[in-house]
């Protein structure tokens, strides 16, 4: 479960890193969406599998929601994903409506006609 | 132990501020008013408990009594209360002069609840001793940034915000996967209960440290380093400070990139390179490179800039080497070096880009090929960009030569070790800021005035005399460097209690985990060299007794 948790979020972050080295805004923003998902993820992993120790030794159980788990998993990392998600999710609508507001000043969204531009804000009048 | 949970009151009064300002929104009066008060009331609430803290006490907030490792710390001790006081000064005299500018008209009034919302989070990462609590203040701080950066609402200042969102996007992924592994490896995430886990893999008997700790911990590095502006990193700073609104780019540089730096310098010596582990990870390899080329390639960059918020930018970043020269070497007094930086650095800084942002207002334009003339047209503003000039560049008896001096004396009392190297980095740096200095002095204030063209530009009389608030607000700022420096021992001997036990810090661990957590000293302090092989330290193994 561990691995396959860790292979998911291996696959998640290249995503997330092919689309953030993209040159158009958009694309980069989704691949940091999947960045903060693949994150989310990890502490998923972290928070590790339950066991269910028995004189025989450990065995370990599958998803607690799945089998009947009498070994609960550290609720921790859970407080931690719904906190890290809850600012992700903040983080997503704050850069999509800096990508509305760019597209409509700008009618485009191309990082490297974006980024030429940059003179400075000066102080105008009292 | 005592619970004193007051102290949340430094991170209460900016969010009641906040949401205040917001219900009073449009009422421009009654914003300014809630603000100021509101950021008065905080930075004078951590003065004041800084000053009576007792010698080797501090206070610690357990939210809801739960005891330390499972519930929500907040320490305030000498370290966070230094920057917690000058962060809120600085915060408050800017803000003072943003009422005085028209700056604050931007964005609908909603300009003074970010305001607030950013020292909210500034405040709380100054406190927090918890990493993912740190982790949530850095989000706090930077949603407030985000949002301030795109204020005016113009086409350029929404296309360069996205540098500065990105990056730090990327660098909050990268703490909570930092944090997640951590918890993973160790158990749990407080400040102190982790020095205690990383102290005892190495004493007999303890845990051995978890796989891949030092991994991890280089992780944390490269997002506090994001934070900080350190040299491979620092590329989204100068274009993003650029072209925000001049309050907002003062109250960024003088506390955002602090706030980077005061992580390194809470974390690094007592968890991710703690004195015991300092030789086994590549953090003690990368702080002094790090240091160094940011020192020199900082300066040097400052003087290929011909614009002067682009210059302050660039040794803006330069001068955060200073600070990581204190953390690379990581012996209590330069530590103490680096924390006395720091504090000068965010009053000086913010000093700067004020004054640039005035020049900008009798000119229109901080460009060196059309500034010129103003020492003669305007002589209080000229005076006071030359004290804090001075003061960056490190002349006596302003507050800069001092935080030099403790670091380049400490790196030349260790110059076996080879941190020689970096003191004479760090003076080649002051001559660097002074010839970039120099360079803005010589082309705004003693050069010919702007030809016809650009003179018409300049801003009548009764625009000279509206400006009389944002002179003073500056002077503040130029006034506390000029203090700091004059009253510089006093300073020191608040810089060297904070720093006094980072290295060991029992009575840190004691005062938030209970008495007898601390499991004993260490037997033997190896600092790393980064010329030759490492050398046993026994002078600073016992932290040294300053007050």
């Amino acid at each position: 479960m561990t691995l396959l948790l860790s292979i998911i979020v291996a696959v998640i972050f290249a995503v997330g890193v092919y689309l953030l080295l993209g040159r158009e805004l958009k694309g980069m923003a989704m691949g940091l969406f999947m960045l903060s998902h693949g994150a989310n993820l990890g502490i998923l992993a972290m928070s590790g599998q339950p066991v269910r120790h028995t004189p025989a030794g450990a065995t370990p159980l599958g998803p607690p929601i799945l089998t009947e788990a009498t070994q609960p998993v550290d609720p921790l990392p859970q407080a931690l994903i719904l906190t890290a998600i809850v600012i992700s999710f903040a983080v997503t609508a704050f850069l999509l409506t800096l990508l509305v507001a760019t597209y409509r000043r700008a009618e485009h969204l191309g990082a490297d006609e974006l980024a030429n531009d940059d003179r400075p804000t000066v102080l105008t009048g009292v | 132990m005592p619970n004193e949970p007051y102290i949340v009151l430094l991170v209460a009064i900016p969010m009641a501020t906040a949401v205040l300002s917001t219900l009073v929104r449009g009422w421009l009066s009654a914003q300014r008013a809630l603000t100021v008060v509101g950021l008065a009331a905080s930075s004078v609430l951590s003065i004041v408990w800084l000053v009576t803290l007792e010698p080797g006490a501090l206070m610690v907030s357990q939210a809801g009594d739960w005891p330390a490792p499972f519930g929500i710390t907040l320490v305030f001790d000498r370290l966070s209360g230094l920057m917690l006081a000058a962060a809120g000064f600085v915060a408050l005299a800017v803000y003072l002069f943003g009422i005085a500018s028209s700056e604050q008209e931007q964005g609908r009034g909603w300009f003074h609840p970010l305001y607030a919302l950013l020292m909210m989070g500034v405040n709380f990462s100054f406190l927090t001793g918890d990493l993912f609590n740190l982790f949530v203040a850095f989000e706090i701080m930077l949603m407030a940034s985000y949002a301030m950066m795109g204020l005016g609402g113009d086409k350029r200042q929404l296309s360069q915000a996205y540098k500065y969102v990105m990056i730090n996007l990327v660098g909050s992924t990268f703490f909570v996967l930092g944090a997640a592994l951590i918890y993973g490896m160790t158990g749990t995430l407080n400040y102190a209960d982790l020095a205690v886990r990383v102290l005892e893999s190495t004493t007999p008997g303890g845990a051995p440290l978890p796989t891949g700790f030092t991994a991890v911990a280089t992780m944390l590095l490269f997002v506090f380093a994001i934070k900080a502006a350190l040299f491979p990193l620092w590329f989204w700073l100068p274009d993003t400070y650029h072209t925000c609104s001049i309050s907002v780019a003062a109250v960024f540089a003088g506390l955002l990139t602090k706030v980077g730096v005061y992580a390194l310098v809470r974390l690094a010596p007592m968890v991710l390179a703690a004195p015991n582990i300092r030789e086994a990870g590549p953090i003690m390899t990368i702080l002094p490179l790090a240091a160094g080329l940011t020192m020199l390639l900082g300066g040097l960059a400052a003087l290929a800039m011909r614009e002067t918020r682009r210059i302050l930018a660039m040794l803006l970043i330069s001068h955060i080497g200073y600070m990581a020269f204190g953390l690379a070497v990581m012996t209590p007094a330069a530590l103490s070096g680096s924390v006395f930086y720091m504090i000068q650095h965010m009053v000086v800084m913010a000093a700067l880009f004020l004054a640039c942002g005035l020049i900008e207002h009798r000119l229109r334009s901080s460009d060196l090929a059309e500034t010129g003339g103003l020492a003669t047209r305007a002589p209080w503003l000229a005076a006071l960009f030359f004290i804090a000039m001075f003061s960056l560049v490190g002349l006596p008896p302003l507050s800069g030569f001092f935080g030099k001096f403790i670091l380049l004396r400490e790196g030349f009392r260790l110059s076996g070790r080879g941190y020689w190297l970096l003191s004479a980095l760090g003076l080649a740096t002051g001559f660097l800021t002074l010839l970039a200095l120099g360079k803005v002095w010589i082309r705004t204030f003693w050069g010919p005035a702007p030809e016809r063209a650009i003179a018409d530009r300049i801003a009548p009389a009764a625009d000279r005399f509206a400006a009389l608030p944002m002179h003073l607000a500056l002077a503040l700022l130029v006034a506390a460097s000029i203090g700091m420096g004059l009253g510089a021992e006093a300073v020191q001997r608040y810089t060297s209690a904070a720093t006094a036990d980072l290295n060991h810090p029992r009575g840190y661990v004691t005062a938030v985990l209970g008495p007898g957590a601390w499991p004993g000293e260490p037997t033997v302090d190896r600092a790393p060299a980064i010329l030759g092989p490492p050398v046993a330290l026994t002078v600073d193994a016992s932290p040294t007794e300053t007050r």
